[in-house]
């Protein structure tokens, strides 16, 4: 298993990314329900202040006709009475019933349909308020018979029919606005309402998304790090296992080595041992193959012929030996020598005559025996001693 | 006496190597690549060994410190192997000595004529593991 430390594994990759994604989401929802709050909110309060100011506005307007009618009431009582006390009554009222005007001139000051079922309303108190002022200035004159026809205009009883039914339909239409604005505001705060739950279940459902999430890749990266534990313990097994082999087979082969080492030196050791000991008989030895040709003799030997070996290896041994009894003998090759060893037979304390180098020749006695290699002849071992030297 | 069935390698090498720790073999041979080899070997698994090249000095190391096992070659250049062992006897009767020669010998002959004076005779033809085999049985016997 090889992974590139420089760069996380693709799954890693795809996990971060979708928690990522799903943070951004619950990040997105939770911004958009802040918004949404804040505006319903700041609606809210638009609302609240308009609320109240039309509450305002109705209760001027319903304070209107009570002021007026007070106001009319202690005109009448100063009619009777030409009490300057009650004159100085009228008047505050009115003046009272003016500062109601103004004040509903002042709320309706930015709201155009409002002004303009206000100003015929105003435009009537202003007339009211007039025809007080004359009828207490011709009282104050004296004049009844004036007095008494403005007193009995049908007109002034119209307009007062008309102001009460202007200012009703004016608190009619306010009312309604009113509850129109209540069930708007009602609504919006059922949507603030939603928004908000809907928004917190949507974070809810997310961030158990992202929990999921997390969760699998934890519980991958679980798994990934027991198979990962798990192939490294099979590893170090097999390593261990390995290097076991190898240390076994390390050891077998220092083992082998000795052992060829020793079998070399034993083999060095036995060949020297036995060329010692053929090297040690005084008497000559010629070691010769099967057809008597010599391949090693001894340092007698050497001694006795006066020939290195050089010389003689690799010669017929009837070149400078032959037996007593055939010498003179013209036909060599069937020399009792080399048939000694084709036969497969030894010859014993026989009488040869062997030529050494200088071309004396020194009567021996001669000793011929086959080298057998499982039963079979192979060579021979040629044992001359000297009978006397020559 | 020497086994000529060779065992097969025994991979439990290191802990007989343990189970030999610090067994004192001497080993006297007049042919230093000999001593060196089995020096190799033996100490390989676990077994200390001193070597002696001649009789005198064989004599010296036993004086200082008794081997658990001796090994001895029979031509040695200040006296004869078997004479050694018998001067060797004198001085560690229970001591085993194994004759590692590669004079041939007949093993019947051996086995006759020399039990008395060795423990065990081992031809230097022989592999080292017949020799590492006669010493752990020389040694646990």
């Amino acid at each position: 298993m090889s992974t590139d430390p420089g760069t996380p594994p693709p799954q890693d990759n795809r996990t971060f990314q979708r928690v990522l994604i799903f943070f951004v989401l619950i990040l997105a929802v939770m911004v958009a329900i802040v918004v949404a709050t804040l505006s319903n909110l700041n609606r809210s309060i638009a609302t609240s202040d308009w609320v109240n100011h039309t509450h305002a506005l109705i209760t001027e307007l319903d304070a209107l006709q009570p002021s007026l009618a007070a106001a009319e009431g202690d005109l009448s009582r100063y009619l009777l009475t030409a009490d300057p006390r009650d004159h100085s009554a009228y008047q505050e009222k009115f003046a009272d019933l003016g500062e109601r005007v103004a004040v509903i001139t002042a709320l309706i000051a930015n709201a155009p349909g409002e002004q303009q079922q206000f100003t015929p309303i105003a435009s009537l108190l202003a007339r009211r308020a007039e025809l007080a002022s004359r009828i207490a200035n011709l009282k104050k004159a004296g004049d009844s018979a004036a007095l008494q026809q403005l007193l009995g205009d049908e007109t002034i009883r119209s307009e007062q029919r008309d102001l009460q039914r202007r200012v009703e339909k004016m608190r009619e239409t306010q009312t309604s606005l009113l509850t129109e604005r209540d069930r708007a505001s009602f609504q919006q705060a059922q949507t603030t309402r939603w928004t908000a739950l809907g928004g917190v279940v949507f974070e809810f459902l997310l961030l158990c998304g992202a929990a999921w999430l997390i969760r699998d890749d934890l519980a991958m990266r679980r798994q990934a790090a027991r198979l990962l534990e798990q192939t490294n313990e099979q590893l170090e097994a097999k390593v261990r296992q390995r290097t076991a082999e190898l240390t076994a087979s390390n050891e077998k082969l220092v083992t082998q080595n000795l052992e060829d080492r020793w079998a070399k030196q034993a083999l060095e050791h036995q060949n020297r041992y036995n060329l010692l000991i053929i090297d040690s008989i005084s008497d000559a030895v010629f070691v010769v193959t099967k057809l008597m040709n010599v391949s090693r003799m001894n340092p007698a030997a050497v001694h006795l012929t006066g020939c290195e070996p050089a010389t003689l290896i690799d010669k017929p041994i009837a070149a400078f030996l032959r037996l007593e009894a055939t010498a003179g003998s013209a036909t060599p090759g069937f020399d009792p020598l080399v048939r000694t060893l084709i036969e497969g037979h030894e010859l014993r304390q026989q009488a040869a005559l062997l030529t050494n180098k200088s071309g004396a020749t020194i009567p021996c006695r001669l000793n011929v025996f086959p080298l057998r290699d499982r039963d079979k002849v192979v060579g021979g071992v040629v044992v001359l001693q000297a009978l006397s030297s020559s | 006496m020497s086994n000529a069935t060779r065992p097969p390698f025994d991979p439990n090498s290191v802990a007989s190597a343990q189970r030999a720790a610090r067994h004192h073999i001497l080993v006297i041979d007049d042919e230093q690549p000999i001593l060196d080899l089995l020096q190799e070997y033996l100490t390989a698994f676990g077994y200390r060994v001193t070597t002696a090249s001649n009789a005198q000095e064989a004599k010296r190391l036993v004086e200082q410190e008794a081997p658990r096992l001796i090994i001895t070659d029979l031509q040695l250049e200040d006296t004869d192997g078997l004479q050694l062992i018998e001067q060797l006897r004198v001085l560690l009767p229970h001591t085993p000595v194994i004759l590692l020669t590669g004079v041939l010998f007949d093993s019947q002959v051996v086995e006759e004529n020399l039990k008395w004076k060795i423990s065990s005779y081992i031809s230097k033809t022989a592999p080292l593991q017949t020799l590492l085999d006669e010493i752990r049985r020389l040694i646990s016997g």
